[in-house]
């Protein structure tokens, strides 16, 4: 058999005549510092090298029977109806020249399949082909009495009465319909990669998206409001072309990334179910998300100096957005028929890291970030649609630059102890905010062990301290606004954290895994708005070989999130409070047993249980709360694979999800709030069963 | 001494159980050497082999003279690592040498330490990805040094395997749980009320994270994290006339994109969530919701519905002329 020496084994045979045999100790096994001058290649003949040839793989179909009165259940199960049928394939080929073939199927036909279709040589070109759908379900019950749902232009029925509050709407009970809100993402692309015989390479990738269906929405007239299933019809174009050249000790790449949003809706028209209040409308308009392009050009690169390495990466790129405005029912003068909008970012980073020695390595890295919003600022018209709007308004694009570095070093200090530190500092510089700058420095620590035997654990602990410019409360925004207001993303903040985990194996069979992290955000400065928060979280995971064929594992976790708020009713100090307290459990275990019935039968089952509630609580000399926002949810999945002959296995599952949410504020009747006619209550309390027979045969 | 951690243990252990095969499950043996040296000795005997260069004399042949016999060593060339037609491929240069270094006396009754890889190995990761970064560089894998990965002497092998036909990390279905078996909290955040679909494998950590490194914070795979968001959320770049500045400077600053206890992925619902940053007399107000006095969290739109959502339906940005209020 005959072989093509690679560039690096040629180059390495040209220049092993520099090497002085036994005397170079490497840093590390790199190929391009291998000490090549004995081997004599032209007796390697790899006469035992077996690379198979033809086709390998299985392919497989199941068909599933689904059993579920709430749509929701697709989410886990990614059946919508009753039968459901999959196609799965992993079949590869290779021949003898060396071309290669892949085809990956999983789960094909049902609502999150996926297939990808790989062809080329090794090395040299590869033709990618590839399809993907992301299903998500809301509800199939969000009521709602407007006609023409799913397009851009909902109506109330003819003979609609209006009314001053949903209560009093005499044809509302008569006119709601049930409609399903959930969303469907369609994608396919393909690709082709080139790898040329010497430095260089290149792609190309094409990705179309289709999303579909419809989600929430609300249309209002002064204080009232009517729930609207807004229409996704969304598509977006992604393209993706690089080249990459790579030496030795060196590669760089320029990459373009570019994408196009269509969305066939620009706007949704919507009718009055009240009796008409400010600007006397009985239809409104809001615009939908507008078509808009984006663009990105990256240059990046390495280089590899002795124990160094410095990389870099520069990109610029360009979002625009051109679409028409909506004009219906607003009836003022426009500055432009549309906005033109651009927003440039650009970026630059730096990074190096360097091995001292053994024990110390060295990073360090500076990071350049800028959106730099140039659409024009213009004089806009508001309608009166509430008491409050103003007539005219200026539109604030928002600017924000920001410089990011970090120091840090990585100590081992000795065989299985090593402790990491470092520094982190960051500033934001904003347009049209409260606060024009802010400055963060951090500084953060972690500690591992390893060297006791069969014990692996780690503590990790930061610092950081956030201020900045003067806060100038509502300078930009309202100057109805509290001074003593601090928006939490711009507010003075002391952040630390602590986390520590430990891993022991007992046994080889055994490993116990025990972890808990606390985190304390505290707003020092803040009288107003968000002035502190929690999150403490713990869990412990263990995992059991029983014995060969008998496998174990079981999880649980823990976690609390808590915060303050306080607000002013009279635009002085605090005189309202609130908490908020979010908790979570997560239980799981599974359990495998492989090898039954003269290892022909595999059997298993996996659970897993979580719980989320929270709790608002408000207080201002009297005291209230937000009732109990929950979620909970089972899941199981109990399997039977049989491999009834060498070459076919059946294989059957059954899934089932208990699941159980409510949410106080939305369990209302579609005219449970005066002012609002809402889609109905949507908690969900269902229980669902999957079950499906599939088999895979080998080829 | 063994040094170990839980992810070189488990991987291999989860992958093996994530697979449907019913191949006998992998046993976990340590090396030859790893009974009589310690692996400073293990390691000091790969530093002065790899600088000798006492290659095979036979390359592969002279390996497979004994290892043939192992099904797990003969899958090498069912991928692309074992490829003979390649030429940028190990089986074109060094073969087995080239990851393994150089035979020496190994093939004296094999206690001559070689280097090896994945769960029993007693070699640093650091040495380990050596090895596998001399081919391995690109704009993918740029950050790995001093990266999350790199610095939690995670090896390469820790995660994926090259003597198989195809390496399970690679799969959508088993990478969930690979990521998983360290990053418990992720995994946690995945079961809350809210979360993207990862629980079911919709989506996987790669979709937005790069587990090689990247130079944007944690890891994405996109400049910021904004941008990485647009990748599917193309809807919300804009640019649009009215802007709501939270929404365009960073979307974590209202969503946890791993899960939470919300709808929406956010942070905290309407109004307390609103209420955190606006504070007018509109909507500076105390919404107290169920209180004893009668008031129910459902008696008004304030709280009720989709609380300020209700009318500020538009609040990641309206194109609309009249769209300051983020109403139209």
């Amino acid at each position: 058999m005959k072989f093509n020496l690679n560039l690096v084994t040629l180059a390495l045979i040209a220049n092993a005549s520099v090497f002085v045999p036994n005397i170079v100790l490497a840093d590390g096994y790199n190929l391009q510092q291998a000490n090549t001058s004995k081997v004599q290649l032209d007796k390697w003949e790899c006469k035992r090298c077996d690379v198979p040839t033809g086709v390998s793989g299985t392919v497989g179909a199941g068909i599933g029977y689904n059993d579920s009165d709430d749509i929701r259940s697709a989410n886990a199960f990614a059946a919508e109806n009753e039968f459901a049928g999959k196609v799965d394939a992993d079949v590869n080929y290779i021949s003898k020249s060396g071309y290669r073939a892949s085809v990956e199927a999983q789960d094909l036909g049902m609502e999150n399949g996926r297939l990808e279709v790989n062809t080329g040589k090794v090395a040299q070109y590869n033709f990618n082909l590839n399809y993907r759908q992301i299903a998500t379900y809301k509800t199939d019950s969000a009521m709602t009495p407007y006609q023409g749902v799913g397009g851009g232009d909902l109506t109330l029925p003819s003979n609609w009465q209006t009314a001053g509050s949903s209560q009093e709407m005499s044809q509302l009970y008569a006119s709601l319909t049930p409609q399903e809100l959930s969303l469907k993402r369609k994608r396919a692309g393909l690709g082709l990669s080139y790898q040329g015989e010497e430095l260089w390479s290149a792609y190309i990738k094409y990705q179309r998206e289709d999303k579909t269906g419809l989600k929430s929405a609300s249309g209002s007239f002064f204080n009232q409001s009517m729930m609207l299933a807004e229409p996704v019809d969304h598509t977006t174009d992604n393209l993706e072309a690089g080249i990459k050249l790579k030496g030795d000790n060196w590669f760089t790449a320029l990459n373009y990334s570019g994408s196009s949003f269509k969305n066939q809706y620009s706007q949704l028209t919507f009718d009055n179910a009240f009796n008409p209040t400010f600007g006397a409308q009985t239809r409104g308009t809001m615009a939908l998300d507008p078509d808009n392009e984006a663009h990105t050009v990256s240059l990046l690169g390495q280089y590899h100096l002795g124990k160094t390495v410095m990389s870099g990466r520069v990109h610029y790129g360009q979002m625009t957005q051109d679409q028409a405005f909506v004009t219906s029912g607003y009836g003022y003068q426009l500055p432009a028929e549309s906005l033109d909008a651009q927003v440039d970012m650009s970026g630059a980073n730096l990074k190096v890291v360097s091995r001292l020695n053994r024990t110390v390595r060295v990073n360090a890295s500076y990071d350049y970030s800028d959106r730099d919003n140039q659409t024009e600022i213009e004089q806009w018209t508001q309608i009166s649609i509430d008491s409050t709007s103003g007539k005219v308004a200026y539109n604030t694009p928002y600017d924000i630059t920001t410089h990011r570095g970090k120091l840090g070093a990585d100590f081992r200090i000795s065989r299985g102890m090593k402790l990491d530190a470092g520094y982190d500092y960051r500033r934001d510089e904003r347009s049209y905010q409260d606060r024009e700058t802010t400055d963060e420095n951090t500084l953060w620590t972690k500690f591992h062990i390893s060297a006791f035997n069969n014990w692996d654990m780690w503590i990790k602990g930061s610092y950081g301290e956030r201020d900045g410019s003067q806060y100038q409360a509502s300078q930009w925004t309202s100057s109805e606004s509290n001074e003593l207001l601090r928006k939490y993303n711009l507010a003075d903040r002391k952040r630390s954290m602590v986390e520590a985990r430990v891993s022991h194996t007992p046994i080889d069979a055994l490993t116990i895994d025990l972890g808990a992290r606390y985190a304390l955000d505290d707003y020092n400065d803040t009288q107003i708005g968000l002035t502190e928060s929690t999150d403490l979280s713990y869990d412990i995971n263990a995992s059991y070989l029983i014995t060969d064929d008998m496998m174990v594992n079981a999880f649980y976790n823990r976690q609390n999130i808590d915060s303050d708020q306080s607000g002013s009713t009279n635009f002085g100090a605090a005189n309202w409070f609130s908490q908020i307290e979010d908790q979570v459990d997560v239980v799981g275990a599974g359990f495998s047993y492989n090898n039954l019935l003269e290892n022909k039968l595999r059997l298993g089952v996996d659970y897993t249980y979580s719980d989320s509630s929270s709790n608002t609580q408000v207080t201002q000399g009297i005291s209230g709360d937000y009732g109990d926002y929950f979620a909970k949810v089972h899941n199981v999945n109990v399997y039977g694979q049989y491999q009834a002959t060498d070459k076919m296995a059946l294989r059957l599952d059954y899934k089932m999800e208990n699941y159980q949410d409510n949410d106080p504020g939305n369990s209302i009747a579609p005219d449970g709030i005066w002012n609002v006619v809402s889609f109905g209550s949507n908690s969900h309390d269902y229980t669902a069963h999957l079950v499906m027979l599939s088999m895979s045969y080998k080829l | 001494m063994k040094i170990t951690n839980k992810l070189t243990r488990f991987i291999p252990a989860m992958i093996a159980a994530a697979l449907l095969s019913f191949g006998a499950s992998q046993a976990t043996y340590a090396a030859k050497w790893d009974a009589s040296m310690t692996p400073d000795e293990v390691e000091a005997t790969l530093d002065k082999k790899f600088a000798e260069g006492h290659y095979s004399p036979k390359g592969a042949d002279s390996c497979l003279m004994c290892h043939r016999k192992s099904e797990k060593v003969m899958d090498l060339f069912k991928g692309v690592h074992g490829a003979i037609d390649s030429s940028k491929s190990p089986m074109a240069g060094l073969q087995c040498e080239s990851c393994h270094g150089p035979m020496g006396k190994h093939n004296k009754g094999g206690k001559e330490p070689m280097i090896d890889f994945g769960p029993t190995s007693s070699l640093s990761a650091e040495k380990q990805n050596s090895v596998c970064l001399s081919c391995h560089q690109d704009d993918k894998r740029m950050s790995w040094n001093g990266g999350h990965h790199d610095n939690a002497d995670v090896a390469c092998a820790s995660c994926h395997s090259v003597h198989t036909a195809k390496d399970p990390v690679l799969s959508k279905s088993t990478e969930m749980e690979v990521c998983t078996s360290c990053h418990t909290k992720q995994k946690a955040d995945m079961h809350k009320r809210s979360s993207h679909p990862m629980k079911w494998d919709q989506m996987v950590c790669s979709d937005c994270h790069n587990p090689h490194g990247s130079v944007s914070d944690a890891d994405l795979v996109k400049p910021s994290v904004n941008e990485t968001c647009y990748s599917c959320h193309a809807e919300k770049r804009g640019p649009k006339l009215w802007e709501h500045a939270p929404v365009t400077e960073d979307c974590v600053a209202c969503h946890n994109p791993h899960g939470s206890v919300n709808e929406g992925m956010l942070k905290t619902r309407a109004p307390q969530l609103c209420q955190q940053c606006h504070s007018s007399a509109h909507s500076g107000q105390a919404l107290f919701g169920n209180t004893a006095q009668g008031a129910s969290v459902t008696d008004n739109a304030m709280t009720g519905g989709r609380s300020c959502l209700n009318c500020h339906n538009q609040i990641h940005g309206s194109n609309h002329p009249s769209g300051k209020l983020f109403q139209r």
